[in-house]
């Protein structure tokens, strides 16, 4: 097993590298092509934290991105904050939310948890639409100018590798096994001495921060955000299929799965506008049907890979 | 018995609904023996191991391990004082390996976890199978798993419902064996089992349940002759 953690880290460097360098050549299109290709990995790694270890998925986990999305739009527009401190703000607001919300819907099992989650999309939405004077309502929000693409696609880049350097220190660490203890069987968790509800909890609170940020850098990116825009249930969606087509509870899977599907989309978008909502559809439940464990859950367990490939 | 006991139920209650499924159960255990729980099906014996568990919450009554209150407390931390269970149904964690099934239980730390836990693979002889997915695993291998997946708890109390239900006679008989060195050393066993010559051979004290009631207690040779339990099993 050591050439094969050699052959990772040797490929994790030349990547990262690679990707660095890249702004060097790049074209505007590019720069945006990748950007959000990292957004829609530290997305997926995101939901994966929860989700994908405890087995409590989260439908609504959009939220925590809308949340991001505006809080930092607000320090924005309102106080002229800088556009990174504005975005970290965005992070910590994600998860005094998820603070908030864990407490009582963490208490909730499968199906009901999954609902409620969604309820808190569709509440956030309508307050944010309420509030006109902090948000402009339905109007949406207008940023003010930023040429900062690069420093952006930076900030991106390292959203999706903090999250998922977490995602491996979590499932290399006891304390990711006991998460999935949680999704295996939470009562024999429990009789076997895991307080299961302060577990999921830290889970959910180290799965907000990601999304809150990578929501304010996009409002940033973007330059004008409106609700509807950044509470989109289909990108919930899309970052659980992107998880389950890569392996869910595995280090690189939501990887996997975020970079595959993000250029699967882009191509098939590129040219047939409502095919690549089919193929999602169709992903799903391919997936499901054929190979649950996605991807890297199938290697895995075939070839009695480690937790950390 | 002059003993202080290590676990003391007085009066414990517990309904569901109009059922009355633990009925002012009563039960003392002094430590370092073995004790048996009998009844006909649907008498409240797993019930009973629930609430002593703090997976169900009693409705009156009170629960003392070594002295302190133990009803009402959430079941993980019942666990970590010192009672450990096994269930009916098999609950291992299926995608987890063999090793790590028995590595979240730990509170050492890692390299004791590890050194302990392969120790216990041992005991139950699945040393050879410590990477492999619990899931995959034979109903009898999986049963053992559990058995030394609660020992990582380090339990003075050790409750075991049905733990020869689908094991054949010689894996059977090495459990029994491994259950008495655990008394040997030190440990309080409460079995739950259905198989009359496995409680007679095995314990030395046993409860016997009807309708959530107690309705006998003593040595196993006075409870096979005892008139109300056998009333229990095959009616008057």
């Amino acid at each position: 097993m050591r050439h094969v953690r050699w052959l990772l880290v040797g490929a994790l460097a030349t990547t990262v590298v690679l990707l660095a360098l890249y702004p060097l050549i790049a074209s505007g299109y590019g720069i945006r092509f990748m950007l959000q290709l990292f957004m829609w990995v530290a997305l997926a790694q995101s939901w994966n934290l929860i989700s994908g270890l405890t087995g409590y998925v989260s439908f609504g986990h959009v939220a925590f991105f809308g949340t991001g999305a505006y809080t930092t739009g607000i320090l924005a527009t309102t106080h002229g904050w800088h556009w990174l401190p504005a975005a970290l703000a965005g992070g910590l607001v994600a998860v005094l939310l998820a603070l908030a919300i864990g407490f009582p819907c963490l208490r909730l099992k499968g199906p009901y948890f999954a609902i409620s989650m969604l309820g808190l999309n569709e509440v956030m939405r309508v307050l944010v639409s309420y509030f006109e004077g902090l948000t402009g309502g339905g109007l949406g929000l207008s940023l003010p100018t930023l040429y900062a693409s690069v420093p952006i696609y930076y900030a991106m880049g390292l959203a999706a590798v903090v999250v998922t350097a977490v995602a491996y220190l979590v499932i290399t660490s006891r304390f990711g096994l006991r998460l999935m203890t949680i999704r295996e069987d939470e009562v024999a968790a429990e009789a076997m001495g895991i307080d299961t509800a302060r577990h999921k909890l830290y889970a959910f609170l180290l799965s907000a921060f990601v999304p809150g940020v990578v929501g304010g850098l996009f409002a940033r990116d973007q330059g004008y955000i409106e609700p509807i825009a950044v509470f989109p249930l289909a990108f919930t969606i899309t970052m659980i299929v992107m998880v389950l087509f890569g392996g869910k509870g595995t280090v690189w899977g939501p990887v996997l799965g975020g970079v595959a599907l993000f250029v699967l989309q882009e191509l098939v978008w590129a040219r047939f506008l409502y095919l690549h909502q089919f193929l999602f559809g169709a992903i799903i439940i391919l997936v499901v049907l054929f190979m649950p464990r996605g991807i890297l859950g199938v290697l895995q367990q075939r070839y009695r890979l480690p937790r950390y490939v | 018995m002059t003993e202080a006991p290590i676990l003391e139920v007085s009066e414990l209650t517990k309904r569901f609904g109009g059922v009355t499924a633990v009925d002012r159960c009563s039960l003392a255990l002094t430590p370092g023996r073995i004790y048996g729980l009998i009844g006909p099906n649907g008498s409240g014996k797993t019930t009973l191991f629930n609430c002593i568990t703090g997976l169900a919450v009693r409705d009156a009554g009170i629960i003392r391990f070594r002295g302190r209150r133990v009803d009402g407390l959430p079941s993980h931390r019942v666990a970590n004082l010192g009672i450990g269970r096994t269930f009916q149904v098999i609950r291992v964690f299926p995608e987890l390996t063999a090793l790590e099934n028995l590595l979240v239980v730990s509170r050492r730390d890692r390299d004791g976890a590890v050194a302990r836990a392969r120790e216990l693979l041992g005991f139950v002889r699945l040393d050879g199978l410590a990477g492999e997915y619990a899931g995959n695993l034979s109903y009898g291998q999986q049963k053992l798993l559990e058995f030394a997946r609660v020992l990582m708890l380090e339990p003075a109390l050790i409750l075991l419902d049905e733990p020869a239900a689908g094991v054949n006679r010689t894996l059977l008989n090495e459990l029994l064996t491994a259950i008495q060195r655990l008394r040997d050393e030190g440990r309080t066993i409460l079995v739950v089992e259905h198989d009359m010559k496995v409680v007679m051979g095995l314990c030395e004290w046993v409860f016997v349940l009807d309708y959530g009631e107690k309705i006998a207690e003593g040595p196993p040779e006075a409870i096979r002759a005892d008139a109300r339990v056998i009333e229990a099993y095959f009616g008057r």
